[in-house]
């Protein structure tokens, strides 16, 4: 999906609530990464997705980085036919490429 | 709309084999992928990718292709339209549409056209869906993080026509973006995902910030690099700073260093734990450019018998 932005139009603003502050059940999440309720669940239990998660997964809540990492962890496992720890460590190592980056960048290195 | 020829994007033959075709398009996807990739168009790209191994990946799918090809030579980009009766013993034509959900939004209008339905109709008991939850991002100022604001955006999401032919539209949003948003961040807008029969799925918006060559950000930690006088940073001073939130009055300490960081507690990013404001400053000679100024260079150099490079 592409994306643009302009100013502000006349028209009535819809809506946006931060996941963050209104964080994902685990119903939300397994259908914001179109996968089952299960593949979700399999993630948490072993520890793939989302830290210190409780017994009860009714009360699990996931956040923003939470929903980037979810799909991350879809598409590896989708285009390479990965299994679920090859494609954590794959997103493990992108995400650490990730924060690096961020820090080269603060530190003015392009 | 245009024909596409997946066995071009995937650079095999049309007699490729099924580990041929997995092989290509495995490597290419690696090649492609955005996390690695530093091709300008790598997103697209792994978009055509695995639009193109959807179908040739499958084998119903690539025959249901390989049928909409025989006998007609069409190259990628010509003007297409699929026979009337296309799709017949591939999952059948006819019967109910499917519902309303094409894809991510991310495959194309030939793909959305051909294979939408034949992955509908070949249900075979139907029960009416909601529609699939869409992804896209908003690049918004870094300011608007700091102040919140109203932005647009335009997205193109697929659609039926009165004759329930898929048709392509382009839709515009007014969204609010939260005050203390950082980028990666994920806005949520009920029911303005795809259309379905049971209601529509939602749309998620990634937060980036249009990069701006005064700004670094870090989380909710904002970089900046502040140009100052030699004689600022050696006696001291009191200097307006343009920072995101607006001007500020800082206190530079004399004795400074070009490179010195000063540190504005609470003036980055806000939030329940707001970032701070990093200011990073960097001298900027004044230009030799005149005799006056030429003169005062000479004086420094002979009044002060300074040595950058000593002991070194």
């Amino acid at each position: 999906m592409g994306q643009a932005m302009g100013t502000a139009s006349g028209q009535a603003p819809v809506t946006a609530v931060l996941i963050d502050e209104a964080a994902l059940t685990l119903e939300e999440l397994a259908r914001a990464c179109a996968v089952d309720h299960d593949w979700v669940v399999q993630r948490v239990r072993t520890g793939i997705l989302m830290e210190c998660a409780s017994d009860d997964s009714v009360s699990w809540r996931f956040t923003s980085a939470d929903l980037v990492r979810a799909r991350r962890l879809c598409q590896i496992e989708r285009d390479f036919e990965a299994n679920d720890d090859v494609a954590a460590l794959v997103v493990d190592l992108s995400e650490e490429i990730y924060r690096l980056r961020r820090k080269l960048s603060a530190a003015g290195v392009k | 709309m245009e024909y596409k020829d997946y066995y071009q994007t995937l650079g095999v033959s049309k007699t490729a084999s099924e580990d041929e075709i997995k092989k290509a398009y495995r490597k290419l996807v690696r090649k492609y992928h955005p996390d690695v990739s530093k091709e300008p168009d790598a997103q697209k790209k792994t978009q055509e990718l695995n639009e193109a191994y959807g179908v040739l990946g499958d084998a119903e799918k690539r025959a249901a292709y390989d049928d909409l090809g025989r006998g007609r030579q069409f190259r990628a980009g010509q003007e297409f339209r699929p026979p009337p009766d296309w799709g017949r013993g591939f999952g059948g034509a006819g019967g109910q549409p499917g519902p309303g959900g094409f894809g991510d939004g991310d495959s194309s209008d030939f793909f959305a056209d051909l294979f939408a339905n034949l992955g509908g109709r070949r249900r075979q008991q139907y029960t009416p869906q909601r529609g699939d939850d869409s992804h896209a991002t908003i690049t918004i100022d870094l300011a608007d993080a700091f102040h919140g604001a109203t932005r647009n955006i335009s997205l193109m999401v697929a659609d039926r026509d009165a004759q329930d032919r898929i048709v392509t539209r382009e839709r515009t949003l007014s969204v609010n973006i939260p005050k203390g948003v950082t980028a990666g961040q994920q806005l949520r807008l009920s029911g303005q995902g795809q259309r379905g029969e049971a209601g529509p799925g939602d749309l998620y918006l990634e937060i980036q910030f249009r990069p701006d060559p005064r700004y670094r950000v870090d989380g909710r930690d904002v970089f900046e690099t502040v140009p100052v006088t030699p004689w600022e940073l050696a006696l001291g001073a009191d200097i307006d700073v343009t920072t995101p939130s607006g001007k500020v009055t800082v206190s530079v300490p004399a004795g400074s260093q070009t490179g010195r960081k000063l540190r504005l507690r609470g003036r980055g990013i806000p939030g329940k734990e707001a970032g701070d404001l990093y200011l990073l400053l960097e001298v900027a000679l004044p230009p030799a450019n005149t005799d006056k100024a030429r003169e005062l260079y000479r004086t420094m150099a002979r009044e002060m018998a300074f040595n950058p490079r000593a002991g070194g």
